[in-house]
């Protein structure tokens, strides 16, 4: 039989060393073909060395450790070294995935390495399905939720620097010409941004459109009224300016 | 604050458009029996006639200048009134005249004592109506400003409260303690006397951010310090990829300031700039009087903000603890640092008697 080869990647230098250390100690025989610092370059070091056994850091600069076992999925075995907790890692232990915590004790890794020994010869590699179930836990480990895909923060021109206003500090944001305009309680600024692309990416739980032209966040909202023609509108918070709710947009607040 | 508060009536539904009329029509009814009963005019049928026509004409009057006039200031809200009543009571008069048959050539021709009686009439009771549909308003408008005026306390008292309880929780960061511990423990096997060196780094750290007597304030200087070997911890587990500088001038380092207010930034500088980064890069913390205030800044070169990533919930807290201490004389404001990265900076009033002096 050929020798085992492996490579490691770790961000952290300290623990990098460590783990070499560790490993040649527990495993002589395991050739260390090379160690990357960062995940771009531990997927440059499989795909050019074909090494039998990865171990990847999960939190790495540059590529996940979880991107790069998904991109050498049929390349080589994977044994994810994380920092989380030890019970939610236990749950994605499987034949083809193995994982090792954070301080890496000498037990674990001799446990590891027995088991990686037993079933090298299988040839198993991790599945595109294993790894995306993998990938739903870590995400529900760190509280990744939905808002990570809604648009936090809008980018406003002062002078010459840019600045970052979070949308949870925006009354509302309303059409003016060319530009949006973007009210906060302390002022107002113009973006590039259209109405239209805002109310895509904006939490819609939060930010409601009351018009073609107007999303106002609903928690700036103090009180909803009628005026004497019939149509809504709304008082805001720490604002005194209120806002025109257009009829197609009514049916928002019929039940309150 | 409220825009609306002191314009009553600025918003009117329909409901209370239909409230005012219904209240008017009863008082009108009640004066056309209050006429009767002392023998004026012709018959209560008359009068209440005439009085429906004067009172719902200046009713509908007001009610129209409240939607058609702009009634944002005092001035304007009860000159408005005072138009709409005159020309509520002329056209109501007319009107009740027409209906109930009184010769309006009479008024025409020059006999019109009638007519300005009953204008005079009128005005004298849309006034008293006036002025009760008016201080109800005001009730109201006081119950509500009132009752703005709690919640906003509450409010107040609520976040200030959980930007305080936020503020013990980020004081250990148990993620940070494990990951230090476990670069510590690695260290002992490779490099004791770096290990030696990151735990007295930790004790630091750790001593500071937890001390009780802290609670309230701590200088600039101490909390710089504090963040110096936070920041030594960071560069064992970062090494090449972190560098950092401070840039304090003395005359700013007693300066006292809430505690736990800077190292988020950094730590957010860290975590969310420098960390993801392959080549990793410099954070810089300044310091500076300038205009009256005190200017802190934390700057970093990392990758920069994600649009859709997470604020950081320090920032939020950081923000609500510095309007719950200084209001509205203190701000944090989020920058795009150039060539990249970012700059996060705290603006705070500068005190000259807030230095400590130990």
């Amino acid at each position: 039989m050929t020798q085992t080869t492996a490579i490691i990647a770790e961000d952290e230098e300290e623990l990098r060393n460590y783990l070499l250390k560790k490993l040649t100690m527990v495993w002589p025989e395991l050739h260390i073909l090379g160690a990357a610092e960062n995940g771009v370059a531990a997927l440059e070091l499989i795909q050019r060395l074909r090494p039998h056994v990865a171990f990847l850091d999960i939190r790495m600069p540059g590529l996940s450790g979880m991107a790069v076992a998904k991109k050498i999925i049929g390349f080589c075995r994977v044994v994810f070294v994380t920092a989380y907790d030890q019970y939610a890692v236990e749950a994605f232990e499987t034949e083809a995935v193995d994982y090792l915590l954070k301080p890496v004790t000498r037990e674990r890794l001799e446990k590891t390495v027995l088991r990686l020994k037993e079933t090298l010869h299988k040839s198993v590699t991790p599945s595109t399905e294993s790894l995306a179930a993998i990938e739903r836990m870590l995400a529900g480990i760190t509280g990744k939720d939905h808002r990570k895909t809604c648009l936090r923060w809008v980018k406003v021109q002062e002078g010459n620097r840019i600045q970052l206003i979070s949308v949870d500090d925006v009354c509302y944001f309303k059409a003016s010409d060319k530009y949006t305009l973007v009210r906060t309680v302390t002022g107002e600024s113009l973006i590039k941004r259209s109405i239209k692309n805002l109310s895509a990416q904006l939490d819609p739980d939060i930010f409601w459109q009351i018009h073609r032209g107007t999303l106002v966040n609903v928690r700036c909202i103090s009180g909803v009224s009628r005026s004497v023609t019939g149509r809504g509108v709304i008082r805001l918070k720490d604002v005194p300016e209120s806002l025109t709710i257009s009829r197609s947009c009514m049916h928002l607040f019929k039940q309150m | 604050m409220f825009g609306c508060a002191h314009m009553p009536g600025l918003v009117m539904d329909r409901k209370r458009v239909v409230k005012s009329l219904l209240l008017t029509a009863l008082f009108n009814t009640v004066i056309a029996l209050f006429l009767t009963h002392l023998e004026y005019g012709k018959g209560f049928a008359v009068n209440l006639i005439v009085a429906q026509c004067i009172g719902l004409s200046i009713c509908g009057a007001i009610l129209a200048g409240h939607f058609l006039v702009d009634t944002s200031t005092r001035m304007r809200h009860f000159f408005m009134i005072l138009v709409a009543m005159g020309a509520g009571a002329a056209l109501g008069s007319l009107l009740g005249a027409a209906i109930a048959g009184f010769p309006l050539e009479a008024v025409f021709q020059g006999k019109a004592t009638f007519f300005f009686q009953l204008v005079s009439i009128g005005i004298l009771f849309g006034a008293i109506i006036t002025y009760f549909f008016f201080s109800q308003e005001r009730i109201s408008e006081t119950r509500r400003q009132m009752q703005d005026e709690r919640i906003k306390r509450l409010d107040s008292e609520k976040t200030a409260l959980e930007a305080h309880l936020k503020m013990l929780q980020a004081q250990i960061e148990p993620h940070f303690l494990f990951n230090s511990l476990s670069t510590v423990l690695t260290l002992l096997d490779t490099d004791a006397k770096k290990a030696g060196l990151m735990l007295t780094d930790l004790i630091h750290y750790l001593r500071v951010s937890l001390s009780k007597t802290r609670a309230e304030n701590t200088t600039l200087h101490q909390e710089m310090e504090m963040i110096r070997a936070y920041l030594n911890i960071w560069k064992i587990r970062m090494g090449d990829r972190l560098e950092y500088h401070f840039r304090i001038p003395d005359d700013v380092k007693a300066h006292v300031i809430p505690p736990m207010l800077v190292q988020p930034l950094v730590e957010n500088a860290l975590k969310h700039g420098l960390e993801p980064a392959t080549e990793g890069g410099i954070v810089a913390i300044t310091a500076v009087r300038e205009n009256g205030g005190l200017k802190i800044s934390v700057t970093d070169t990392g990758q920069g903000f994600d649009e859709f990533g997470d604020a950081g919930f320090g920032l939020c807290s950081i923000r609500d603890r510095l309007k719950s201490l200084y209001g509205d004389k203190a701000r944090l404001t989020l920058s795009e640092n150039q060539p990249r990265g970012l700059k996060a900076t705290i603006e705070m009033p500068y005190d000259t008697n807030n230095r400590d002096h130990r």
